[in-house]
Formats: C-alpha cells, structure tokens, sequence
C-alpha cells in the first residue's frame, strides 16, 4: 500500500521539481549534502502511508526544531568521505598495501593524484568521525523520538577500530601502512557500519534543514490520525509558497465529507484548493505544514483537478479530458480507497447549463462515499441551492467586498453560499450597454 | 483605408498557425518569392475598408485566375537579383559598409538583372496581361520603370553572350547606383503580382469564388455555400444578413460545430476584405469599418483576471469601437460563459438587445442560454438559427447544417453518462 498521486496532481500542486519556481520542494530544499538532498528528494517522491510511522518523523523535525542544532559537519569533508569510500579497494589485505605502495611511488615519479586523495580522503573521514563522535556525545541527554538512533550510532562509533581512527593525529604523516589497513578494513569490513554513519550524517542535514524552514516560518506539524477517523481539520491553513497568506479552517469528517466552494473567479478558489492539497501532502510526508495547526486522517491517495489547462479551441476535447479526468478519480473512489479529492471549476470546459447538470450530479455522486473527503469549487452558484438538502456538504465561499466600483478580496473563506452576483455589476461599472446606447 | 481588427480576431481566425498546423496565410502562400511572401503576410494583416480597392484586387486575381498563367519570372534570376541589389554597391564606397561581392557574384548579379528587365518586358507584352483593364494601373507602372532610357542597353542584350568586362562594370554602376530605386520598385511590383499569381493558383485548385463588395453600411452578407478552408470535408452553409436581420443569436451543443461555423463566417468576411478569393459558392458584403472576433478568449489565469471579467473588457473594447460610429463585423462565441447561469442570462439579453440598436453593423452572438434566445425574440431584427443534434440511440450526430430557430440540445451530460462515471460512483465499494 502506498500513497497514490499522479502527475497531473503533483503538478498542478507544484510540488517536486528543484529548479521549479515556486515549487514545494525548492521552499524546502535547504540541504547541504547531496546525500541530504537525494533523501529529500526521496521523502518528497514517497509519502508515509501510516499514522505511526507519520508521527514518528513530525516527531523528530519537531525535536529538531526545538533543539536548534547546527549542521556539525564540513560538507566539503563529507563529500570527501564518500568519494572515498566509493572508491573500491581490494578484499585483499596484502593486495591493498601493495597497491598502496604503487601508488605512493607512482606519486613520486610521476603527477599521480591518487595516493594524495586517498590520503585526504582517509583524513577527511576522520575528522567527519570525529564531529560525528562529539556531536553524539553531546546531545547525550533524553533525545525523544531520536534517542534510538542516536545510540545505534554510538554504536557503531565505539567499533575499536573506529575508535583507533579516531585518535590519530591528522597533522603527522600517516605511514603508508596505516593507510592501507584502513582503506581495507573501511571499504570491506567495516563497509556497513561507514554506510550507516554516513546515512546518519544525511539524516541529520534533513532533519536540520527542514525544521530550520519550519522555525523561520511558523510552520506547524499535523497529527495523523488513523485512516478509520476520516477527518480532516486544520485551522489558518494557507498556502507554503505565499508569503503572509491568508490562513483560513478546514473541518471535514465522515458526516460532512464534501466542502462545496463557491465565490467569483478571482476571489481565490482555486489557491485554497492547493493549500489544502499541499498541506495534506505535507502532512502525509511528517513534514511540517503551512497552519496553525492540523489533524488529519491518513488517506491512501490525492486527486486534484485544478488547472486543466484552459485551451478551450479543443473544445470538446476539453471537456472531455475533464470527464475522463473525473472518471479516473471515480474509479479511484469506487475501488474503496480512502482519497481526497479536489476539483476546481468543474467541467468548465462546457456551457453554463452542462456544467450546472454535469456538477450537481457528480457531487451528489461523490458524496456518498463517506469513506472520501471531496472538494468542488464551481462559479455557478446555482448548484448550491440544489445541494442544500444534502447534510454531509459543507457550503463554504469566498467574498468579494466592492469597494465602489473595485472588487476586492478578502480571501477568508465564509459559511454559505456566496450571494456576489458581480456579473451585471461589473457591465454596469464599465459603462458599456451606455457606450453601445449612444 | 485599412479594416480595423486587432490581434485576438486574427488569433481567432488562426490566420497564421500556430505552433501546430498551418493558417489561413499559410493556404494562401504558395509565392514563390520571399518578397511575395512578405507582401501576402502585409495583406493579411491589414485588409481593405473599400469598396473600390477591393474589387479591383478582387478581379485583378480572377483574371489571373482565368488565365491560369504561371509565375514568370525564373527564381533564380529573382533571387540573384536579391542578393545583388542588398549590396551597397559603390555608392558607399567610403563608408563603413563595404562591397561584400566578388566579382563573378557582380558578373551574375548584373545578368539577373537584365534578364530581370527582359522578362518584365515580355511579360507585359503579353496580350493576356493587355487585356486586363484591372491591372492596368500596374502593367502601366512597369511599363514606365523599363521604358526609361537608362535601361535601353538592357532590354537590347541578346541571348547569354559573355559581357565583357567594362560592360559589367558600367551595368553594375548603372543598376546598383544610378537606377537602384527603380528596380526596387519594379521588384515591389513583381512581388506583387507573385502573391496574386499564387492567390489566383489557390483560387483555381482549391475553387474559390470571388466575393463582391457593395457599399458601405449597407449591412448585407449573402453568403452561400460557406465552408472552412482548412477542412478536409466541409459542411456548407448558408447565411442571409439584411438590413432587417443584423444580429444572428445562434445556439447548438457542444460539438455541434457552432465554433467552426463562426470561423469559417468570418475567415470569410475576412478574406474576402482583402479582396482575396473566399470558401463559398457565392458572396456579397457590404464594406466594414471593421472585425473583431471573440472565440477563444484567454483568461489570463496569471496575472489574475477571470475569465469572466477577460469577457466584459472585450466587450468593452467592442462597445468603445461601436461608440465611434464604426459599422462593424462583430463576433461572440459563447458570450459570458465564465460566470453563473443568472448572471450570463441578464448579461446576454442586455448586451445584445443593445447591439440590435446599432443598425450600421452586424452581430453574430453564439450561447448556450435558450431561455436569453426566448426572451430576445421580441425583437424584430435578430435571426435565430441553430446547429442541430440527432439522437442515435445514445451517440449524439451532428449534421453540421444550420437550421432557423432555436435548440437546447445539450450533451454534457450524455457524455458523462456514457462514460459510465455515475454508474461506477452507485455500485462503487462505499466505506464509511
């Protein structure tokens, strides 16, 4: 079982891509190491499919945020460190030290680089171990969530032979057989324990990392529920990528599973859809969320219909890349998953009267299954009304304040159906029936 | 004078393609200058506003057309004639620019030229070219520009004797120098006659018809037979617009072809401005002051306008164009439908019962608001027509072909059956 998202969704929420503008992943991509970043990279791909497992990282990002600790390592000498260890040796012991010798010879006569980076790749590692021992040893205190990893990898750190390593003075010359006993025992023997230190090192850039964006930002951690629950709250949820958005709350459950948005095109439908999209996937990575504070159920699956990108010369095909897009999420729904599901401007790809037909029977639809969480936005306000008798969809809208003859925007989301009929409004302010009269 | 549009009709148009597929131009390109070729994108984007002009442009190319004449001038001696003339020649000798040609490419250049010039000559010797009385004006241009005595030596040079090298050196001073303007001009007409020899060649292969022009604010368009030029199997329609019937509310489903209908309409209006040959059997206009078109209209999500409000500002731009005075040709595709049933109903009523106030113009409004269509009838000026849809068991069929009255065939939601998306969502496997 895993996490289910497509890459319409992911793009339309934005959400991977490192050289994307605006992408979630680049607000948060803020690792030093490339091992670090490869980890992101792998959170971001795969988001945690249970409630404990969910906590346990919110957990330690929250432990981390709280701890305000320093990345303690020189990236350079960790970057070293794996180039070194990359670098395979013999399962020989006697081949290894042969090979040595060649190679510091070789190093004489000739402008041979190898012995010089074996010898800075040795040293680098044991500064890195080093760092990594000092920084274990300090934060011996109770650790919370992290206190088991941490003493794994003391663990591994109080290896004699490690520990050997540790103590030697990097400032002396290092015989040439010290150095091809450890580029043997560290590349073969030990070569588990150095993996584990080093996917330590690039923990702990994650950890570090993501807390630091949690902490300048005011982020929050959600809670996971189990997927049974079917909530979703959260309150001041607004979109990562905007700078002081505006927070607005969000309160589904089993008996009011559809959120019914209505308001004007511009009032902001469409980026509260995608705050809710992205915090909820976020939330399912353990990663902290743009709220003031979150509960959600776990779901197996996200569905988003929000930018279908608007070639209306298509036509048909427009509106029939819509249904074929909600028959997918029907499909998803009706296998029995757990989902939420989010759709902007339904159908808006065809005339008003379709749409109103077309959107009125898919929510009612949808809304039976009180196992998913549903979001439809729609401009066409009459929709509202026919779905009133329904009491498991919430009606909520976006106002729009005229401010004499400008709409503003307020962008806090209200109870309801919204009442703004700027339509005629807007004609009449332009003066146009007036400027055809004359 | 020049028929005012702007940017989005000749997008709605697709007068030049896109990224994917050709446009309009792009039928009608088959130049075989990159001269010509710039004159014909010059006439696209700037159609006539005259009466007069258009009709002579208009038979100018049906003669040709008559006549089937082939281009006649050799491409290559156009396009050595090109290069050769691009060249400063001597006369910048001391500026910056210097002479970029060797001398067998002044040798070749200087030839095109007089062949240029001999065969402009035989070409309006011709009698057919004679015969003509529309194209005079311009046979009688390039009768002027070789007749000048300068060219005498020119048009006496046999055949492709060698010149000798002082004869060269003299021509080239003479073409690149003396009389540069003036074989300017006479490419600018050869160019000229290339896009009508190629419009002409379109016209034939493809059966065009030659539209005509009749005065201004007459508020006429017959048009028989009109279909899209860029499809393969074309529908035709007719359309009658008369002073009495100048607005045309239009309804029909989705994929009923109502867009393609109004684009081959106002391709044709269009067209048929520049005095170019139009898809139909038979055309009369009256002359416009103007088109604009709105078919697919961006909502530039980006910048934060909604498509509803995108709408209204055309419109706008519509009403300020009407407000000057101009008789227009005026196109809505789906008039309003970025906004709720009720606010689009009040919209379409009001804005067209004020466009069915200016008399001087025509109006083509397409929408899916019947009960709007209802309510407008009152009206005595407005034409219904509608693109029907059959029912064939459960798939819809479209005949493409325009009836009078009104329609509220609507398939949205047949589609949505089809796809079976209810079904699946009733005996779907509901947890709670």
């Amino acid at each position: 079982m895993s996490f289910s998202i497509d890459t319409q969704t992911l793009e339309e929420l934005n959400l991977l891509g490192k050289f994307r503008q605006g992408s979630v992943y680049s607000l948060f991509n803020q690792v030093r190491t490339r091992g670090g970043e490869q980890l992101l990279d792998s959170m971001f791909r795969t988001p945690l499919d249970n409630a404990p497992a969910i906590n346990e990282r919110s957990g330690i990002f929250q432990f981390f945020q709280q701890a305000k600790l320093d990345f303690p390592f020189d990236v350079q000498e960790v970057s070293l460190m794996r180039e070194y260890l990359d670098t395979g040796a013999g399962d020989n012991a006697l081949m290894t030290l042969a090979g040595t010798v060649i190679k510091k010879i070789l190093s004489g006569l000739t402008r041979d680089e190898r012995y010089k980076k074996n010898v800075q790749g040795l040293q680098a590692t044991i500064v890195t171990l080093n760092k990594c021992y000092s920084f274990v040893e300090r934060v011996q205190s109770p650790m919370g969530p992290y206190a088991a990893r941490i003493e794994a990898v003391r663990k591994l750190l109080s290896d004699h032979r490690l520990e050997r390593l540790r103590n030697i003075d990097i400032y002396k010359a290092l015989p040439v057989q010290t150095l091809a006993f450890y580029d043997h025992v560290l590349k073969g023997r030990l070569q588990e324990e150095m993996e584990g230190i080093l996917s330590f090192i690039y923990e702990l850039d994650v950890n570090i990392a993501v807390s630091d964006v949690a902490r300048s930002k005011g982020w929050t951690y959600a809670y996971a529920l189990p997927p049974e629950k079917n909530i979703l709250m959260a309150k001041g949820l607004y979109h990562p990528g905007i700078k002081g958005g505006v927070g607005n709350a969000i309160s589904l459950h089993r008996d009011s599973n559809v959120l019914f948005l209505t308001g004007a095109n511009m009032a902001g439908k469409s980026t509260w859809m995608k705050s809710v999209g992205i915090g909820m996937y976020l939330a399912h990575m353990g990663f902290p969320v743009a709220a003031a504070n979150m509960d959600f159920s776990v779901r197996e699956g996200l569905y988003s219909s929000i930018n279908v990108a608007d070639n209306i010369s298509l036509g048909y095909s427009h509106f029939y890349a819509e249904v074929v897009r909600v028959k997918q999420a029907a499909l998803a729904a009706a296998s029995g998953k757990r989902l939420l599901l989010m759709f902007d401007e339904l159908f808006k790809g065809t005339n008003v009267k379709d749409a109103y037909d077309g959107t009125l029977a898919v929510t009612e639809a949808f809304s039976e299954y009180r196992g998913c969480l549903f979001i439809v936005s729609t401009h066409i306000i009459e929709v509202g009304a026919a779905l009133k008798s329904h009491p498991n969809i919430h009606c909520v809208y976006m106002p729009t304040v005229m401010d004499g003859v400008h709409p503003r925007y307020t962008y806090k989301l209200e109870e309801g159906i919204t009442a703004d009929r700027q339509g005629m409004m807007i004609i009449q302010n332009e003066g146009i029936l007036e400027l055809i009269g004359e | 004078m020049v028929l005012h549009t702007d940017e989005q009709t000749i997008d709605d148009l697709g007068i030049f393609g896109q990224r994917n597929g050709s446009g309009i131009y792009d039928l009608y390109n088959r130049t075989h200058t990159r001269g010509g070729e710039a004159v014909l994108k010059e006439l696209f984007l700037h159609p006539l506003s005259d009466k007069a002009a258009i009709n002579r442009r208009s038979s100018i190319i049906e003669y040709f057309a008559h006549l089937k004449m082939a281009f006649p001038f050799p491409a290559d001696v156009i396009d050595m004639t090109e290069k050769y003339l691009r060249d400063p020649g001597e006369r910048t000798k001391h500026s910056r620019h210097q002479s970029t040609l060797g001398e067998k490419e002044i040798q070749h250049g200087v030839l095109a030229v007089i062949a240029l010039i001999q065969h402009s000559r035989e070409f309006i010797e011709t009698k057919a070219v004679k015969g003509i009385a529309a194209y005079a004006q311009e046979r009688e241009a390039i009768s002027l520009l070789i007749a000048d005595p300068a060219f005498e030596p020119a048009l006496r040079e046999k055949g492709k004797g060698k010149l000798s090298y002082s004869a060269i050196a003299a021509y080239d001073t003479l073409f690149r120098v003396r009389e540069r303007p003036k074989l300017e001009q006479l490419l600018g007409q050869i160019y000229y006659l290339d896009v009508y020899l190629s419009v002409a060649k379109v016209a034939v292969d493809m059966k065009l018809i030659f539209p005509k022009a009749l005065e201004k604010e007459g508020c006429v368009l017959q048009l028989e037979g009109v279909y899209h030029p860029e499809l393969k199997n074309p529908v035709s329609n007719t359309l009658l617009m008369a002073p009495g019937q100048h607005v045309i509310f239009l309804t029909g489903a989705n994929m009923a072809g109502k867009s393609t209908f109004l684009r081959s309409v106002s391709t044709a209006v269009y067209v048929a401005h520049m005095g170019f040959p139009v898809a139909a059997t038979s055309m009369e206009f009256s002359v416009m002051d103007g088109i604009y078109t709105t078919i697919n209209l961006p909502d530039n999500l980006g910048i934060g306008a909604s498509h509803f409000y995108a709408e209204v500002l055309r419109v706008k731009k519509v009403a300020a164009e009407l407000n000057r005075g101009l008789s227009l040709f005026i196109l809505f595709d789906e008039l309003f439908r970025g906004t709720n049933v009720k606010d689009a109903h009040e919209a379409t009523v009001a804005i067209t019962n004020a466009f069915a106030g200016k008399k001087t113009s025509i109006f083509i409004i397409s929408s899916h608001i019947v009960e709007a269509g209802v309510q407008l009838q009152q009206r005595g000026n407005i034409g219904f027509y509608y693109l029907p849809t059959r029912m064939n068991g459960h798939q819809p069929e479209y005949t493409y072909t325009l009836k009078q009255g009104i329609t509220d065939d609507r398939h949205g939601m047949i589609i949505i059956r089809n796809e079976g998306i209810l079904d699946i969502l009733k005996n779907g496997q509901k947890i709670s």
